[in-house]
């Protein structure tokens, strides 16, 4: 399956949001509603991606809308930046491809009590002892191994465990999207061959467009906002961008072998094999959920490592303990996830599975789940940006529990291919050009860089102007980036 | 024969061979030379047999690419050469490589899995063709 554009209906419905009538393919329950901007459309219709938002479109109890978010683009089942719910009461199903191989990938954000001023001097030891010491890449083992028995308290508990030894505080804690533990993981339902590829991966980056960033605040747009997380301009955070590792891929593996019969079984009509789902109350559908909940805690835990790491090598450089730094925590978000959550359909409040495959919860200020010290001002939402221009940081908004069962984007999305990328990049020293932007960024390969470099993403200042403009989250920062690792 | 084909977030690999025992090994040639940036640097010092059972030849196709990449992420194995006899109820194939050491071998990808997603095994007018992205 090659590069094809898309060809099917596309309507407008507003200014920031186009529609996919359920009447263009015979099998969607639903319209699919796609948010974007009148200058991002035409890069939107060049792929496949809103065909796979009509075929999410025929998922079994899927509510409102299958809907994607602006950073969209062509994913394998799922649309990259895609949203679906299901009422499990209408037969709803859960969908392993609706969460994506990496489960419960997402990024946290770290503050300091460092100016741009105090870190300049030091980038760039900075930036080479967090690639010496921070794993990246493919295959890279960590300092931490845990054994069956350590990771099985992983896999329930999520980084209550790592407090307990140590390894993080009761702070991260309060600042982790519900509390980095998914009530109902079962570690008894993820395989040997899952916890065997995750037993050296837990405090590893990985490769592809994984990160940890050093990061200079650039603006501030809600002065509250960014008062509320302890942000202010010119202060240096860090930004770690890293999931599951292959103990999550591994678990939609199996997941996926599991529900190989489930369509035919459950009488389930799909157009992409990817899209595999079983209904949430059935054994199938029950035993991934324990599974994916068990990867998720799973993922945070890794973050929590990663951030762990990251604080020691700011101890070790600056020469102050990282808690004298005050290096904490503000959030850490998921963007693969899928999680029943209470939201509002027709007029009727019901719980749901919402399916996010590269798309972040964003709920309002008030919402009963999000943490005490951010209610006022909304659940902050960590939005990475590529390496050369900007990330963010947004607060949700009520529009989104009106529009987007409380979601919002999840990155910049991926303009180029891969491929293309590196065609594009011949010639170039990727790392002189980010070093003359004041980006000083260590990696692997050369080619991991052309693959990742600036041009191949959208500017993620349009995909966070729509979701602004949308009302389903709101601006409070932007961060630019000044040292990069990748795997 | 292989090549990649574009995916805007992943890699595609097309694999072209005149028979269908040639195309089970050209995909895992094709799915190590993403792991790895050059793939002679892999001594042929360790063989792993690996019998996968099965009787949909795409589901084949990807169960033995899933089992190759697991005991790469699991256990860091290599690998560089592939036999593999393709029968209607299954398959037998053998790897041979080695434990990635990083002073000799420099790796490329992570491939974090195999895709259902436009998966084709296919019999073409001069032989057989398969396509399956990987999500990296």
């Amino acid at each position: 399956m090659a590069k094809e554009a898309y060809r099917g209906p596309l309507e407008r419905v507003d200014e920031c949001c186009w529609r996919i009538p359920k009447s263009y393919k015979q099998g969607m329950r639903v319209d699919g509603l796609i948010f974007t901007s009148e200058e991002m459309v035409d890069q939107l219709i060049k792929d496949q991606a809103p065909e796979q938002v009509a075929n999410v479109a025929f998922l079994p109890g899927i509510q409102h809308a299958s809907l994607a978010m602006p950073d969209i683009h062509w994913g394998y089942g799922f649309c990259i930046g895609g949203v679906a719910a299901t009422d499990p009461e209408e037969g709803g199903v859960i969908s392993p491809g609706g969460v994506g191989y990496d489960i419960n990938c997402g990024v946290r954000l770290v503050r300091s009590n460092l100016f741009y001023r105090d870190v300049k001097p030091h980038l760039r030891a900075l930036v080479e002892s967090l690639f010496r010491n921070v794993p990246t890449g493919v295959g890279r083992t960590g300092r931490f191994k845990f054994d069956k028995k350590e990771l099985a308290r992983l896999l329930g508990e999520g980084p209550d465990y790592l407090v307990g030894r140590e390894l993080g505080t009761l702070g991260d804690i309060d600042h982790t999207e519900a509390r980095g533990r998914l009530d109902g993981a079962d570690p008894t339902a993820v395989s040997d061959h899952a916890l065997n590829r995750g037993s050296e991966q837990c405090g590893t980056l990985g490769s592809g467009n994984h990160f940890l960033e050093v990061q200079v605040v650039d603006h501030v747009f809600d002065e509250e906002a960014a008062a509320a997380m302890n942000l202010e301009k010119d202060m240096i955070c860090v930004m770690i961008h890293s999931g599951s590792r292959g103990l999550g891929y591994q678990v939609c593996d199996d997941a996926l072998a599991r529900l190989r019969k489930a369509p035919e079984k459950y009488g389930i009509e799909l157009p992409d094999r990817q899209l595999a789902c079983a209904p949430v109350n059935s054994p199938e559908g029950q035993h991934y959920i324990a599974a994916m909940r068990a990867a998720a805690n799973f993922a945070w835990c890794n973050r929590q490592l990663l951030m762990q790491q990251a604080r020691e090598v700011f101890a070790d450089v600056f020469g102050e303990p990282w808690q004298r730094l005050q290096m904490n925590l503000v959030y850490d978000v998921c963007h693969n996830i899928a999680k029943l959550e209470e939201h509002t359909v027709d007029g009727k409040t019901k719980k749901v599975w919402v399916h996010r495959k590269g798309a972040t919860r964003a709920f309002p200020p008030g919402h009963p789940e999000v943490p005490s010290m951010y209610r006022k001002i909304g659940q902050p939402v960590i939005i990475p940006g590529d390496m050369g221009r900007a990330s963010w940081v947004l607060v949700g908004q009520p529009g989104s529990m009106e529009k987007t069962f409380g979601t919002t984007c999840h990155g910049a999305g991926r303009a180029m291919s891969r491929t293309a990328a590196i065609k594009d990049a011949a010639g170039r020293r990727i790392d002189k050009e980010l070093e003359a932007r004041g980006v000083i960024a260590r990696v692997p390969s050369h080619k991991g860089l052309a693959e990742e470099q600036p041009k191949a993403y959208k500017n993620v200042d349009d995909v966070v102007e729509v979701v602004h403009r949308a009302g389903l989250s709101r601006k409070v920062a932007r961060m630019r980036p000044i040292g990069v690792i990748k795997g | 024969m292989y090549e990649t084909f574009e995916h805007t977030a992943d890699l595609g690999l097309r694999i072209r061979a005149k028979d269908l025992d040639t195309l089970f090994a050209e995909a895992a040639e094709a799915l190590f030379s993403v792991l790895i940036e050059d793939k002679t640097t892999i001594a042929e010092s360790r063989t792993l047999e690996i019998d996968i059972a099965g009787d949909d030849r795409e589901f084949l196709l990807f169960d033995w690419l899933k089992t190759l990449l697991y005991h790469f992420d699991a256990e860091h194995l290599l690998f560089r050469s592939f036999e593999v006899r393709v029968r209607p109820d299954g398959l037998h194939g053998s790897a041979r490589g080695e434990v990635v050491d990083r002073s000799r071998h420099e790796l490329s990808h992570e491939v974090k899995a195999i895709t259902y997603h436009g998966l084709r095994v296919e019999q073409t007018p001069d032989g057989w063709l398969a396509e399956v992205i990987v999500d990296i």
